[in-house]
């Protein structure tokens, strides 16, 4: 994992190169997530492909990579922002080296510059759960997946909700085996894509996870998934059940037990709190 | 089957503006107000009345006192909430009173007294949600149409959003309300319940300038505050506090004085909310923030709420004191639209409770 310091080496600007990098003319903004900005940019300056040379030979695809800038949020207090900040691009950077090393889908790093919140990761070419399970697109939203034709956005993905819900609760198994806690389960943080091995879910946006052996962090994540489920996509609790049954393969019987007898609990604790006073 | 029903809006076209008493003493303040629906869709507040039972410093409402308040004001509050609206009981379509949830105590007091009325004077009785006024009353007054809203007072912690007649409840506190965290902390330093604790944090924040490191503690689109309570009450006997915020003598440089506390409480428990709020915008994909509550008039909170949706392109909407506090006329208003969607509350049924979830309503009256 290579950190690049903050510190300015480039002569021209006083910027850190991890922001000069968001100035580069292929740089586009893709979204404005909960906490952070999110570009798509190319590490190389995409080549002329019609241009000299490199015509003939299948010229080396330069895929793109996902630059995550937790820019500063200017309604939190400085030495607060800075230090959030701080601690959470290099607890992202390190849960997702943790996953990749247990064999969780997530996307790879490329680069880490947590002074200026900068975190480069692979570009992951597909569409979020959210956008594919039923309820969940967008009012306005730039990039329709489901066509106006009304076609089923499953489609090119050649599987349906059900298989999708499967491959979640693998994945959120395989995280859990790992100690691995999310802290922020949507189906917003979960991408579709086709891989190597066929159509896989990825999970992403690690940036509030941590890393825990206690059942009850496994089971509040579920918990917070469960009430993302519910709140995007309306009568979900059938998926969301396909999601735990899932899960609970994945984690074998005996574990999943008590995760699932905890998950009981915490359902009852978000009901008992309906507040007093 | 309810989920293949088409969830449309059930409000009556009006054949004459309506007129709603509103009850409200669900904490300890006691509210009456009279609402007007008007024939072109809007409301006019007609009196909005408000009576607090503020303790001494160091001390909160303990339930019983608190209903004994109630009970000695209620006549008077509504005798001048009628006054000032100039309207006659006679007049009126229905009496709204608080169903919950709140303190047992109090809420009984004044569902009691509605119902009286309510035999007295032959008069319909619906009884509302607190939290569904809150957000209707913010939802009048502001003009926003379809915002996330954030629900924060002494009771309440929470991140709402709607969704097919129900106000969903994305985030919440997971222990203590934000409200009951700064009441609390002003009585360990000892700062005046009048007008409201509250209040006085905001005033003393104004004056910190050193920011304590206290806990962060958001838990997905969750927050938990009884941490943090504990760890700035425990600074509050550091041995660097100050209480009188000044320092000894021209040495003492390290010092931590009541006010930097109040700053720092507020600068992380509002940054905490800020950031469930923001994220579920992202999730929802929304672009309009209502704040209501009572830490809702909270100008810091605001301001802090205010940037955030800036730089999303959004918008903030808040009230001031008069809607933010409890009130009487949010349940007229929220009682009124469910008397014109044909809902009321039979006399053997007008009960109150404790515990009455903000999601188990069904919000007839949207679409």
């Amino acid at each position: 994992m290579a950190t690049s310091i903050g510190s300015s080496s480039g002569p021209p600007s006083h910027l850190s190169p991890s922001l000069v990098l968001l100035q580069s003319p292929t740089c586009k903004p893709i979204s404005q997530g909960a906490e952070a900005r999110v570009f798509k940019t190319y590490l190389s300056p995409p080549l002329p492909t019609a241009a000299a040379g490199f015509n003939a030979a299948s010229p080396p695809q330069v895929s793109p990579i996902l630059l995550k800038h937790r820019f500063k949020k200017a309604y939190r207090h400085e030495i607060l922002d800075t230090a959030l900040t701080k601690a959470r691009v290099a607890g992202e950077a390190r849960a997702l080296l943790k996953c990749l090393r247990s064999g969780v889908n997530v996307p790879s790093i490329l680069m880490v510059d947590a002074q200026e919140g900068m975190l480069g990761l692979e570009w992951i070419d597909g569409h979020s759960v959210r956008q594919l399970l039923p309820g969940g697109e967008e009012e306005e939203d730039d990039d329709p997946v489901t066509a106006d034709s009304g076609e089923d956005p499953l489609t090119p993905y050649c599987i349906d909700a059900d298989t999708i819900t499967q491959l979640i609760g693998a994945q959120l198994a395989k995280l859990h085996k790992a100690d691995i806690v999310h802290g922020d389960l949507t189906t917003s943080n979960m991408m579709v894509r086709r891989g190597r091995a066929g159509t896989e879910v990825v999970l992403i946006d690690f940036g509030l996870s941590f890393t825990s052996t206690l059942v009850e962090d496994k089971a509040v994540d579920l918990y917070v998934l469960e009430r993302a489920f519910a709140s995007t996509h309306p009568d979900s609790e059938p998926m969301f059940a396909k999601v735990l049954e899932s899960y609970g393969k994945g984690l074998g019987q005996k574990e999943w037990g008590v995760v699932n007898k905890r998950l009981d609990e915490v359902r009852l604790r978000g009901r008992k709190r309906s507040m007093v006073g | 089957m309810p989920g293949l029903l088409q969830m449309r809006c059930q409000l009556t076209v009006q054949d004459r503006p309506h007129l709603a008493l509103g009850l409200e003493g669900s904490a300890n303040k006691l509210g009456v107000g009279v609402i007007r629906h008007e024939l072109d869709g809007s409301a006019t507040v007609l009196s909005n009345v408000r009576h607090t039972y503020i303790t001494p410093p160091g001390e909160g409402f303990q339930p019983r006192d608190t209903a004994l308040h109630h009970r000695h004001w209620a006549l008077n509050v509504i005798n001048d909430s009628l006054r000032t609206a100039g309207v006659s009981v006679h007049a009126l379509d229905c009496i709204c009173y608080t169903k919950g949830p709140g303190m047992g105590a109090p809420l009984q007091s004044v569902a009691l007294v509605a119902r009286t009325i309510s035999l007295l004077y032959d008069k319909p009785l619906i009884g509302v949600n607190h939290c569904i006024g809150h957000i209707e009353m913010g939802r009048e007054i502001t003009g926003a149409k379809n915002p996330i809203v954030l629900y924060v007072s002494g009771g309440n912690t929470q991140v709402i959003a709607y969704s097919r007649q129900c106000y969903r409840i994305f985030g919440e506190t997971l222990d203590i309300a934000v409200g009951n965290c700064l009441d609390r902390f002003a009585r360990v330093i000892n700062l005046s319940n009048d007008p409201s604790p509250g209040y006085n944090i905001e005033q003393e924040a104004k004056r910190g300038k050193r920011l304590v490191t206290l806990p962060y503690a958001t838990k997905g689109m969750d927050v938990s505050l009884s941490g943090i309570l504990t760890s700035v009450e425990a600074l509050a006997y550091d041995k660097r506090f100050r209480q009188d915020g000044k320092p000894k003598g021209p040495e003492d440089t390290d010092i931590i004085t009541p006010a930097d506390l109040c700053f720092s409480l507020q600068e992380t428990v509002f940054a905490m909310l800020v950031e469930i709020t923001e994220r579920a915008m992202a999730h929802v994909g929304s672009k309009e923030v209502l704040i209501v509550g009572g830490v809702g008039c909270n100008e810091r909170l605001q301001e802090m709420m205010g940037i955030m949706a800036k730089e999303r392109n959004g918008q903030v909407f808040a009230t001031d004191e008069r809607f933010c506090i409890d009130n009487g006329i949010m349940i007229a208003q929220a009682g009124l639209l469910a008397f014109r969607c044909g809902i009321t509350t039979p006399l053997a049924k007008s009960t109150c409770t404790q515990r009455y979830r903000t999601d188990q309503v069904e919000v007839l009256w949207r679409s």
